[in-house]
């Protein structure tokens, strides 16, 4: 009954996503692009040019990196967040909407202001006493993985503390009746119960970084330094600024084998019932 | 299911694109237009935004009381923008019925083949032909017959130049060769003044730079439809330019992460005696800034690096040809009302009128004659004569791009003050590979 | 009561103190100095000074004539706001039929609901646009350009997560809920708008604002898919920045300001709905 609503939604995505693995297979650049029906079928040309003569390794290694190092970092700011808000105190439902502004300002909001925090006559190096680039070179590497750090951490607070809240309370008598000091409860009690909603928030994040376009876009312009060159942009580059369209799309098509590994991974680990099951 | 729907779905597509193809239907630009509007793209002007709206009004009603159809403006805010909405209009074949494009771009442009290529007829509809300064014909299209590109404004570069630093450091006149300039560059560089001001992450100016000075080596960077970006001629174009932040400390070290427009505040802060690679739109701002009146046109050197004459093979170019092709869209409904719109603003009131308000040179032959008079001008209408077309295929503005990413990629190191001669190999190498695949494509 | 809060204690006081000091400073550092700079004269930005030079508040008076941020901020709302609503309530129909009823291929669709949200949106980007240009031109229709188009594109976007949310909501209602209701004679579109819908308020609004975020938040689709009189908020001020770049000394003040306008809508609405969110991301969550 309700069906159709649903099936419509799959075939909106899914014929776009279909015409995307069709385009990758096509010669579609800025000379055939008027009358793309009748471009070029190459088979996995652009595949292999892909990886042979682009940028391709090199941003699959960076996203994949830059995004690792920024899941991993968010970890313990959002738990140390989720835990420390967690008591009732003076001011505690300020404090937990301050801490959620930076995930949820939008990302070219943040890449606008912290470009201009970047700068190299900017705030950064004078508040940090350092001086030189951060937009480019080695250290935009570091630039890029703070800037998504500050925005992306809340979510891993979000989680944390709504699992955080849906503890039992016995849970807490059971910590207290041990005698337990804070740090054994949070380390042995508290945190493992979190496990669940944590790893979601990682996938989540990981996922998120390894898709950003926005954020480098703005940050960095293009062309991008080499050092930053991440996937999205990679490819944006390659269909907007060089019009290898095809190419461009085939890109997008490795990136999507790229997600699927820790998507696959988190398939297996979510709770996929829908509660008919439990029963 | 979802086999059928994606046959329905390409069934569709097809459909659509024979509809389109044969889907124009041309009314002429006399007879009844009222309710008709074009749509015309521009780049944004940043020095003017008042006066580029009141401008758009301004056409907008002329042209209604000529033809009774009004005009609409779109603007575009970058290159990014520009190509983009090309694209996009051109895939959807709807948009803009008339676009003003940056010269360099009209070869992408012409390469989708979605443009008016300009029939006798058709230029007779804008005014003739032989209304336009022949130099600003020079990139409308791969040759005569097939012109897509009609020049709208003509935007030379030069170098300005600081005439009070000059004198206190009894410098006479700028050099002709850019070995001699950058001599007088370090001459310059004393008191808090740098001798140069360059933006180096300007998305467009480097290139131009190097464009130009292996032109003036006789080893262009692309000829005949070979790149040669990793000749000895390119490497010595980029080790000047980067070398005078690098290694010769005649730019402020800031200048790593300024624009063009940074570069040109410097100048007007009087901090830097040359100001290479503006056109005459710097005139506005440098008119209101600390320099205005202390400062001076001149063409830039066009004796190459490493060169004390011109050598053999050279072209002594002073510039790209630069400035606004403007083309018509092959999917508008109304070619001839565009045409009649170009006509207008290509006008010798018009272009005067233009000249005025953006300090944007005619393309109009009558009112470029008009102008060269002006001494002000004088360093600028001679490189507008000296100036040389880029090459025309589609594969340039990759070309263009990856002459950019040389520099964008060389930025780390010229922050920390050296050019390294190896890494500087590996990148030309690389854009060399790129520019020639990009030429390889091209139709 | 007290003796229940007292055993839940987390943290000791002074550590928490610490915790919270160096985590708000980390957070309301770069939003100060976005504040300040939007006060800014352009030189004291380009400097990198940390304070204002003088209080120039005209930078949000001018933002208004040089940008197009007014009409932007209309089309946003427009545009977001159908896109939370319209994919709330289509997500709790999906969900409600994923939920209660059993058939197969439905654990697949679970799955897909999941994996779909991790493609890349530039991967879509070019078939979605020439989707729409020729589609339209085979109907005879303008889509792009239209609003039509990126609220389309957004519900796409934001349908597979917000169905997921109301699946891991629906599904910790017991079903002898609706069940009675059913025995009670009710249609399946009755109970599920009379008797879900209520009790599932707070599911529909994380999957709303989730999905109006995504729509406000947009540059990458907006910006191909409107034109001048619909373009978005995010499009208007990504168009200011780049022309910034490209012309005169840059007004980095009136960018700050507008970047700030763009964000206190959607930071408003996160902080209005917060409880919400935390409370409906729990149910949400994994066990």
């Amino acid at each position: 009954m309700f069906l159709p609503g649903g099936v419509l939604t799959l075939l909106v995505i899914l014929v776009p996503l279909a015409l995307a693995l069709y385009i990758s297979l096509l010669d579609l650049d800025q000379y055939s692009i008027r009358e793309w029906v009748g471009a070029d079928f190459i088979g996995f040309a652009n595949y292999v040019e892909a990886v042979r003569d682009s940028h391709l390794v090199h941003a699959i290694g960076l996203s994949v990196g830059y995004s690792a190092l920024v899941t991993v970092g968010c970890l313990p700011i959002g738990l140390a967040a989720a835990v420390a808000t967690q008591d009732r105190f003076k001011g505690r439902g300020l404090v937990r909407s301050v801490l959620l502004v930076p995930y949820v300002l939008p990302a070219f909001v943040v890449g606008s202001t912290w470009r201009i925090i970047f700068q190299p006559d900017g705030v950064a190096n004078e508040v940090l006493g350092t001086s030189g680039l951060w937009l480019n070179g080695p250290r935009s590497f570091w630039a890029l993985v703070i800037v998504q750090l500050w925005a992306g951490w809340p979510l891993v607070y979000l989680l944390a503390a709504a699992g955080l809240q849906s503890l039992d309370a016995t849970v807490h008598e059971a910590a207290a009746l041990d005698g337990a000091g804070w740090w054994a409860k949070l380390r042995h009690v508290i945190l493992p119960q979190l496990r669940g909603p944590v790893s979601l928030a990682l996938v989540i994040s990981f996922l998120h970084n390894v898709n950003s376009f926005t954020l480098p876009f703005v940050l960095f312009g293009v062309p991008s330094p080499y050092d930053v060159e991440v996937l999205p942009v990679l490819t944006y580059v390659e269909s907007f600024q060089n019009f290898e369209f095809g190419l461009s799309v085939a890109m997008a098509v490795v990136s999507l084998i790229l997600v699927a590994i820790p998507m696959a991974v988190y398939l297996r680990a979510v709770r996929l019932d829908t509660g008919l099951g439990r029963r | 299911m979802n086999r059928r729907q994606l046959a329905a779905l390409a069934g569709a597509l097809l459909l659509g694109s024979t509809l389109t193809a044969c889907g124009s239907d041309d009314d002429t630009a006399s007879g009844d237009n009222s309710g008709v509007t074009l749509t015309m793209l521009m780049g944004v002007n940043n020095i003017y935004p008042e006066q580029q709206r009141a401008w758009f009004t301004e056409v907008s009603d002329k042209f209604k009381a000529e033809t009774g159809a009004s005009v609409r403006f779109e603007t575009f805010a970058s290159a990014n923008d520009e190509l983009t909405k090309i694209q996009t209009s051109v895939v959807a074949g709807q948009g803009p019925d008339i676009y003003a494009l940056g010269t360099t771009f009209t070869p992408t442009a012409y390469a989708t083949g979605a443009f008016v290529e300009l029939t006798k007829d058709d230029w007779d509809k804008v005014g003739g032909r032989d209304r336009f300064l022949p130099a600003t014909l020079g990139i409308s299209g791969p040759d005569k017959e097939h012109e897509v590109g009609i020049p709208f404004a003509s935007r030379p570069f030069v170098m300005a130049y600081n005439k009070d630093l000059l004198t206190a450091a009894g410098i006479d006149k700028p050099a002709d060769s850019w070995d001699g300039l950058r001599d007088q560059a370090k001459q310059l560089t004393k008191d808090g003044a740098y001798g140069l001001a360059v933006g180096y992450a300007d998305g467009f100016d480097p290139w131009k730079f190097i464009w130009a000075m292996t032109t003036q080596a006789g080893t262009p960077v692309v000829k005949d439809g070979k790149a040669s970006l990793d000749g000895p001629n390119t490497k010595a174009a980029y080790q000047a330019y980067l070398g005078w932040l690098a290694t010769d400390k005649v730019v402020d070290p800031a200048a790593v992460g300024w624009k063009n427009a940074q570069a040109i505040a410097a100048f007007g802060e009087g901090k830097a005696a040359y100001l290479p690679m503006v056109s005459a739109s710097s005139k506005v701002s440098l008119d209101k800034s600390k320099v205005a009146g202390k400062y001076a046109y001149a063409v830039m050197p066009t004796i190459p690096p490493g060169a004390t004459s011109l050598p053999s093979g050279g072209v002594a170019a002073t510039s790209i040809l630069s400035g606004d092709n403007v083309v018509v869209a092959k999917y508008s409904k109304h070619k001839d009302l565009a045409l009649a719109l170009l006509k207008q603003l290509t006008s010798e009131e018009s272009q005067t009128s233009y000249y005025k308000t953006f300090g944007e040179l005619p393309t109009n032959q009558a009112a470029a004659t008009a102008l060269g008079s002006d001494p002000a001008l004088a360093a600028i209408v001679e490189s507008a004569g000296k100036s040389l077309n880029t090459p025309f295929t589609g594969g340039w503005g990759q070309v263009q791009l990856a002459l950019t990413n040389v520099v964008v990629q060389s930025i780390p190191d010229l922050s920390a003050g050296k050019v390294d001669d190896g890494k500087l190999a590996g990148l030309l190498g690389q854009a060399q590979s790129t520019a020639q695949e990009a030429l390889d494509k091209a139709k | 009561m007290r003796r229940s809060e007292e055993v839940a204690r987390l943290l000791p006081g002074p550590l928490r103190a610490v915790v919270l000091t160096v985590l708000l400073l980390v957070v309301l550092g770069p939003l100060a100095y976005m504040a300040l700079a939007s006060v800014s004269s352009d030189l004291a930005v380009a400097r990198g000074a940390l304070w204002p030079d003088g209080f120039h508040i005209d930078n949000y008076a001018k933002i208004w004539s040089t940008t197009n941020l007014g009409r932007g901020l209309v089309n946003s709302v427009l545009v977001a706001g159908a896109v939370a609503v319209v994919s709330a309530f289509v997500a709790l129909l999906s969900a409600y039929v994923l939920v209660r009823y059993a058939f197969r291929g439905r654990i697949a669709v679970l799955r897909a609901l999941l994996a779909l949200q991790s493609i890349p949106g530039t991967l879509l980007l070019l078939p979605v646009f020439v989707l729409f240009a020729s589609a339209a031109t085979a109907l005879g229709v303008t889509i792009i350009g239209t609003r039509w188009a990126v609220l389309i594109t957004y519900l796409t976007f934001a349908l597979p997560f917000s169905t997921w949310v109301m699946v891991t909501y629906l599904r910790e209602l017991p079903p002898e809920l609706d069940e009675a209701a059913r025995v009670d004679g009710a249609s399946p579109w009755r109970v599920l708008t009379r008797v879900i819908a209520p009790l599932s308020w707070p599911g529909l609004v994380v999957s709303g604002v989730f999905a109006f975020l995504l729509g406000w938040n947009d540059v990458l689709f907006a910006s191909v898919l409107t034109n001048p009189d619909t373009r978005t908020a995010a499009v208007e001020l990504q168009i200011f920045g780049a022309s910034q770049e490209g012309g005169a000394l840059p007004v980095y003040g009136q960018l700050m300001a507008a970047a700030l306008v763009c964000a206190v809508p959607v930071v408003a609405l996160y902080l209005v709905f917060q409880r919400y969110l935390v409370a409906g991301l729990t149910t949400g969550g994994v066990r």
